[in-house]
């Protein structure tokens, strides 16, 4: 059976000027239909750089990545995107932000509306559908930057620390209800993030990167039942043996940081 | 949003097509079917402009009429003075303040002596075309107007100098002032806060002929009365116009006999100011302070001096005649009735050029509007 | 301080604060009209030769009045009306014409290095020359009616184009990645995101290039070669030609207030526009 996301090889060369960056080294990883999956790793270290290529937005210098079996070449609706700054367009209300994919497909407006009041239920953004992001707070407005991806059905949603803009009480609010809304809709999930706490609560598997040159240094299992409780003990294991896998690679990026590169 | 998008654009197109609708309406008024129509233009630029077939004609004082012919790019299809005889065009005006000057009156009325001795000395250089005076006289008129003598020669035999003013001269000036009053240019309200009945009240209180008299009798002085810079007499004339030799002959030294010009002669110190472009800013000046004693046309003289209270006296006549109507020398237009539909230049609304050509065309029933 | 008081001087002060302006501003209206009626009076009695030239307020309002009922003076049929009609309708011309030029300029001198790179030059050459400066050339070529239009232009074209090159550099490129990721390509890029980005930008060119250009006509119809009427040929005329400068002053409230309502009307539209897009 094919893997929903398929990445073999993946690397990635920023070239600025005459220095040539190496952000992606040779990445392997796979994920598989439904499945929620964490990218957590030191700052700098190429997250975002993998969700970016996975979602077409930058090409790979060499390496496949595959969704469904076909190649990834540019960005499209079947992979949606969540962004940390949310990304939603000041001009258009929370219903018109949400229709926004539709409209670039030409559905008729009674099917746009029918679809965009689904998911403004869905996540939980009833009597709001006539706001302006600038009229909602962070949380909310990041309800719609989710509800927008929907919309158009993808196949995978990738969120690119989605919550990082966010309040303590609200990122964790915001878990519960991504949660949630994923037990409903059932997408696959690419989920990056630097906070292990984050990614111990919603993955099914954290897939933890090196230091630039960015890697899968090491895939840990989530295999705890959801709602996962922070305090309980097994909690605390799951999260210990990502920390010391984390921690070293922690040290890593700052030693690259103060010495010459 | 696409519904605001629609309102946007047919905003705009109603907007757009009103506009056309106001432009072509106010284009057509502009060069209406029955009418001629009139724009400003400083009398240098006429002449490239009607070679450049900017407009269809022009009105203008001498040189800048023979200029034209001369150079073989425009026609005259009518004089000054076959619009009106003998009409008075540029005066010798002084201001008042300088005449209450302790030796304002004596100054004034020599300065007069000096003009009429080079109105004299001009009658007789014409007269004479053989003589040493007749180049002098070309030559002096083409530094003047900055013209060849070519042109000169040609403008000079349509102009007519005079100093005297007469019954003529007044009912001619009491005419224009009438104009002036029908157009609500000067209105009646503004000569009765001035004092004055009517406009041949006005008018008579306006020249003063009493200097006139006198001056004939005026004998030269061996010294310069008025040597001190500030005591000159500042005098204000108009750019290049030959109507207005005459001060400029009576600065010339030859004309005075070798030595002196003619205001020397007779004890003066005068300094001539940069010209100005028309009389009515050469009232201005007046106004302001700036000069003594002016050469100007007649018309802006009254309109200023009714308007703006700029007090100054007329006290000779400086030129009649000497203005004409130019068209292309190719051109269809032969009368004033073919000037219907097309655009003139003139001078300025209060030019005795653009006043005689009102003149002209209200005779033949023809409007005369702004372009 | 207690919360109710604290509120409650918040309120006073912002209803002070209007009233206060309002006041204030009557105030120094009067004060200004008051001391030019006693100059102008100063002038008249003591029969100073510039007494004509600053004619009292009354008289001025008189003019204004009596300028959009008869016609006026030096005319036989020619109103106030009539002249701003013509000032109104070469602005209008001349600004659309602008926008016409500016926009898609503006749109591909920010879109494309290319364009940016050949049209700086140009444009860094010909912005700070006046518009006024253009006169002896568009006058000669365009005479009466559309040189003052395109003086207008010349004047209208740089805030718009300048503000349209701004507002595209200023697109959020998190935009466009968001909208990538919704399935958009390039023209639905440029019509659901540049578009509506630049659109406040636009507006701010457009209430600067509006004022510009209506103080442009106002000085191009005074040019002695200017053909045609128009209001700021009336302030010149009615001052040099026919010395009735109270009709002048009466011309410059005229033109004051016609700049008033041409940016006013231009700053309501920014306003709206930025609300419905959501913007500031």
């Amino acid at each position: 059976m094919t893997a929903c996301i398929e990445v073999r090889g993946l690397s990635k060369v920023f070239v600025k000027g005459k220095r040539e960056v190496v952000a992606l080294d040779s990445l392997d990883f796979e994920v598989a239909d439904a499945e929620f999956v964490c990218l957590l790793g030191p700052s700098g270290c190429g997250k975002t750089t993998v969700l970016r290529v996975v979602a077409g937005l930058e090409p790979a210098t060499k390496g496949d990545v595959m969704v469904h079996g076909k190649r990834v070449v540019s960005a499209g609706p079947e992979r949606g995107m969540v962004f940390q700054e949310f990304a939603l367009f000041p001009w258009r209300t929370v219903r018109k932000n949400i229709e926004f994919g539709l409209e670039i497909r030409g559905v008729p407006e009674a099917e746009r509306h029918a679809i965009s009041s689904k998911l403004v239920d869905l996540v939980g953004l009833e009597g709001f559908e006539d706001s302006h992001p600038d009229e909602l707070s962070g949380g909310m407005r990041q309800r719609v930057g989710i509800a927008r991806a929907l919309a158009n059905e993808p196949t995978v949603l990738l969120m690119d620390e989605p919550f990082g803009s966010l309040d303590a009480q609200t990122r964790n609010l915001m878990q519960k209800e991504l949660l949630r809304i994923w037990s409903a809709t059932r997408k696959t999930v690419l989920f990056v993030t630097h906070s292990v706490d984050e990614a111990v609560f919603l993955a099914d598997r954290i897939m933890v990167m090196t230091a630039r040159p960015g890697r899968i240094r090491e895939t840990i299992p989530v295999s705890l039942p959801r709602p996962r409780d922070r305090t309980s003990p097994e909690f605390i294991a799951v999260r210990g043996k990502v920390l010391a896998e984390l921690d070293e690679e922690f040290e890593k990026a700052r030693e690259k940081e103060l010495s010459p590169d | 949003m696409d519904r605001k998008i629609v309102i946007l654009t047919v905003a705009i197109a109603a907007a757009v097509v009103l506009a056309s609708v106001a432009t072509a309406l106010y284009l057509d008024r502009a060069s209406g079917d029955d009418s001629v129509g009139y724009v400003n233009m400083a009398p240098s630029l006429m002449e490239g402009w009607l070679a450049g077939n900017q407009s269809d004609a022009y009105i203008a004082w001498e040189p800048y009429v023979s200029s034209s012919v001369v150079s073989g790019t425009g026609r005259v299809i009518m004089w000054s003075n076959e619009i009106m005889p003998n009409h008075p065009c540029c005066v010798v005006a002084v201001s008042e303040d300088f005449l209450a000057r302790e030796d304002g009156q004596d100054l004034a009325a020599r300065f007069l002596k000096a003009h009429i001795e080079a109105n004299r000395w001009m009658a007789e250089a014409m007269a004479d075309e053989e003589g040493a005076n007749y180049s002098l006289l070309l030559e002096m008129s083409a530094a003047f107007t900055l013209r060849s003598p070519e042109v000169v020669e040609e403008a000079l035999g349509h102009v007519e100098y005079g100093y005297e003013m007469g019954e003529d001269f007044l009912a001619a000036l009491k005419q224009f002032t009438d104009m002036y009053v029908e157009t609500n240019i000067i209105s009646n309200e503004t000569l009765s806060d001035l004092g004055f009945g009517n406009v041949s009240e006005f008018v008579e209180d306006f020249v003063d002929e009493s200097l006139l008299e006198v001056a004939d009798d005026v004998e030269p002085s061996g010294t310069i009365l008025n040597p001190a810079d500030e005591d000159a007499i500042r005098l204000g004339y108009l750019s290049g116009d030959i109507h207005q030799l005459a001060q400029f002959v009576a600065q010339n030294r030859t004309v005075g006999g070798g030595e002196k010009s003619l205001f020397e002669v007779y004890g003066l110190n005068v300094d001539p100011i940069p010209p100005y472009l028309n009389g009515g800013v050469l009232m201005d000046g007046f106004s302001l302070g700036d000069i003594d004693v002016g050469y100007l046309g007649a018309p802006p003289a009254l309109q200023k001096h009714a308007n703006l209270g700029v007090s100054v006296k007329i006290i000779a006549q400086a030129n009649s005649e000497g203005s004409g109507i130019v068209v292309h020398a190719d051109s269809d237009i032969h009368t004033l009735e073919d000037l219907v539909g097309r655009t003139i230049a003139t001078p300025g609304e209060t030019t005795i050029q653009h006043l005689l050509l009102k003149i002209a065309l209200s005779r033949e029933g023809i409007p005369f509007v702004k372009a | 301080m207690p919360r109710g008081r604290a509120m409650m001087v918040r309120v006073r002060d912002s209803v002070t604060a209007n009233w206060m302006r309002l006041v204030l501003g009557l105030i120094s209206v009067v004060a200004f009209i008051a001391t030019w009626a006693v100059v102008s009076d100063y002038l008249a009695d003591t029969d100073s030769d510039k007494s004509e030239y600053l004619p009292g307020p009354g008289a001025v309002a008189e003019a204004f009045v009596k300028s959009f009922l008869e016609p006026v003076p030096g005319f036989d049929d020619i109103r106030m009306g009539d002249m701003v009609a013509s000032s109104l309708i070469r602005v209008f011309w001349g600004f659309l014409l602008a926008l016409a030029v500016a926009v898609p300029l503006g749109l591909a001198m920010g879109y494309y290095r290319a364009a940016e790179a050949m049209g700086r030059p140009l444009v860094e050459i010909f912005r700070p020359i006046p518009p006024l400066a253009w006169v002896p050339v568009f006058m000669m070529v365009f005479r009466s009616f559309w040189g003052p239009v395109s003086i207008v232009f010349v004047g209208a074209f740089f805030p718009i184009l300048l503000n349209v090159v701004f507002g595209v550099r200023s697109v959020d490129p998190r935009l466009i990645d968001a909208a990538r990721t919704l399935g958009a390509r390039r023209g639905a890029i440029f019509t659901k995101v540049v578009i509506p980005t630049i659109i406040p930008y636009l507006m701010t060119g457009i209430k600067v290039g509006l004022g510009v250009g209506w103080m442009c006509v106002v000085a191009a119809e005074m040019m002695p070669i200017q053909g045609g009427i128009g209001v700021g040929y009336y302030v010149w005329a009615s001052a040099f030609s026919y010395s009735m400068y109270d009709y002048t002053y009466a011309t410059m409230l005229v033109i004051g207030l016609l700049g008033v309502l041409t940016t006013g009307v231009a700053e309501v539209l920014e306003k709206r526009v930025s609300r419905w897009m959501g913007m500031r």
